[in-house]
């Protein structure tokens, strides 16, 4: 794994023109900009559908209020992609960060449960005459959805809380320089 | 104002806010702040598109559920926002960009109060809205020109939010003085 973190780093670091560009004043700020905006719209449409799910608003046809979704994953991949930036801008910010490494856990978990949910449910909730109240195990999966992109709102938050402090080491090889038993 | 800001800065809860190492300070006053905005600027922002023609399928007086929510999101950012400003008040209120984002935040509720009161309370006819579902123009001049109305305020509070969440960004580059006591 830590081998996989140095590649991982020292590819990032290749990719200067893109470190060069998010270093200028205002690249940071607005690729933040756009994250935030980003995550605004996937909470916003993610959530409402998943409150749908579970019980809330039955009124509104579970298949009409999923025309929302394509806007909150819009609103993903807004985030996704400046999340990209900062990540090969500063890939050992990231890389070597719990937080980030958890928020990346919670993503792609979040990810597999969203699959699990077009695989399992997304026909039965939005067929013709289903009824009002989404079975059980779509209503454990919008409760996992919830609980988990909260989750990745949390660590995104803590990533400044737990970037790796310095040891002296710098660039790629900084966790093996500063890991006192990695080469042991 | 330094005088003000001095002696805030100097009270036990702006110290704790700036200064706890715990988790439960500081990282949780953001991660509140940033699910918060999510409800609050998500949730409008679902209404706006709903309004712009997105899933016409969706009655939108049936939206009005979800509003507790979006107002949850709202005073969890205005409580973790007060917070914020009694940790840093010099770097908040020294700063133009600050009042900009309030500003937003303004328009936003402004054109929330308007929206919501056309569309959610039981007087309005839904013809009007029908009309905003087919696109307008299709139920009449008086019909169309509601459609309209409510699509323009639709496009106001999304440019509302984005003002404010840039604008919020922008804070932590803009700043001249970070307290009054240094």
């Amino acid at each position: 794994m830590v081998d996989f973190q140095i590649w991982l780093v020292s590819t990032f670091a290749r990719a200067t023109p893109v470190a060069r560009l998010m270093h200028t004043a205002w690249a940071w700020p607005i690729a933040e900009s756009v994250h935030f905006i980003g995550l605004s719209l996937l909470v916003g449409m993610i959530f409402l559908f998943d409150l749908r799910l579970l019980g809330m608003a039955q009124r509104i046809p579970i298949g009409a209020l999923h025309k929302l979704v394509p806007w909150g994953v819009a609103g993903f991949a807004m985030s996704f992609f400046s999340g990209i930036l900062f990540l090969m801008a500063e890939p050992d910010q990231y890389v070597y960060n719990p937080a980030f490494q958890s928020k990346v856990l919670f993503m792609v978990a979040a990810g597999l449960n969203a699959s699990l949910f077009y695989l399992t449910s997304y026909r039965r909730v939005t067929a013709a005459g289903a009824p009002a109240l989404a079975p059980r195990s779509a209503r454990l999966i919008a409760v996992a959805s919830i609980s988990l992109w909260i989750s990745v709102i949390i660590a995104g938050r803590l990533l400044t809380f737990y970037r790796p402090a310095p040891c002296g080491a710098e660039g790629p090889g900084v966790l093996a320089q500063c890991l006192p038993n990695y080469y042991r | 104002m330094d005088p003000f800001f001095l002696w805030l800065e100097a009270t036990p809860l702006s110290v704790w806010v700036r200064e706890s190492t715990s988790v439960m300070a500081f990282p949780a006053i953001l991660s509140a702040h940033a699910i918060g905005m999510g409800l609050a600027a998500g949730i409008n922002s679902a209404l706006a598109l709903r309004l712009l023609g997105v899933a016409r399928g969706v009655p939108v007086r049936e939206l009005r559920r979800f509003v507790p929510l979006m107002w949850l999101g709202f005073w969890l950012n205005a409580a973790s926002g007060a917070l914020l400003l009694i940790g840093y008040p010099t770097k908040a209120l020294t700063n133009p960009v600050f009042y900009l984002k309030l500003s937003f935040i303004a328009l936003a509720l402004w054109t929330y109060r308007i929206t919501s009161r056309r569309v959610f309370a039981r007087e309005v006819d839904q013809t009007e809205l029908a009309a905003v579902s087919a696109g307008g123009g299709t139920v009449g001049v008086v019909v169309t020109q509601e459609a309209v109305k409510l699509r323009t305020l639709a496009f106001v509070t999304l440019m509302s939010w984005t003002g404010a969440i840039t604008a919020g960004r922008l804070l932590a580059y803009t700043y001249r003085r970070l307290l009054a006591s240094w």
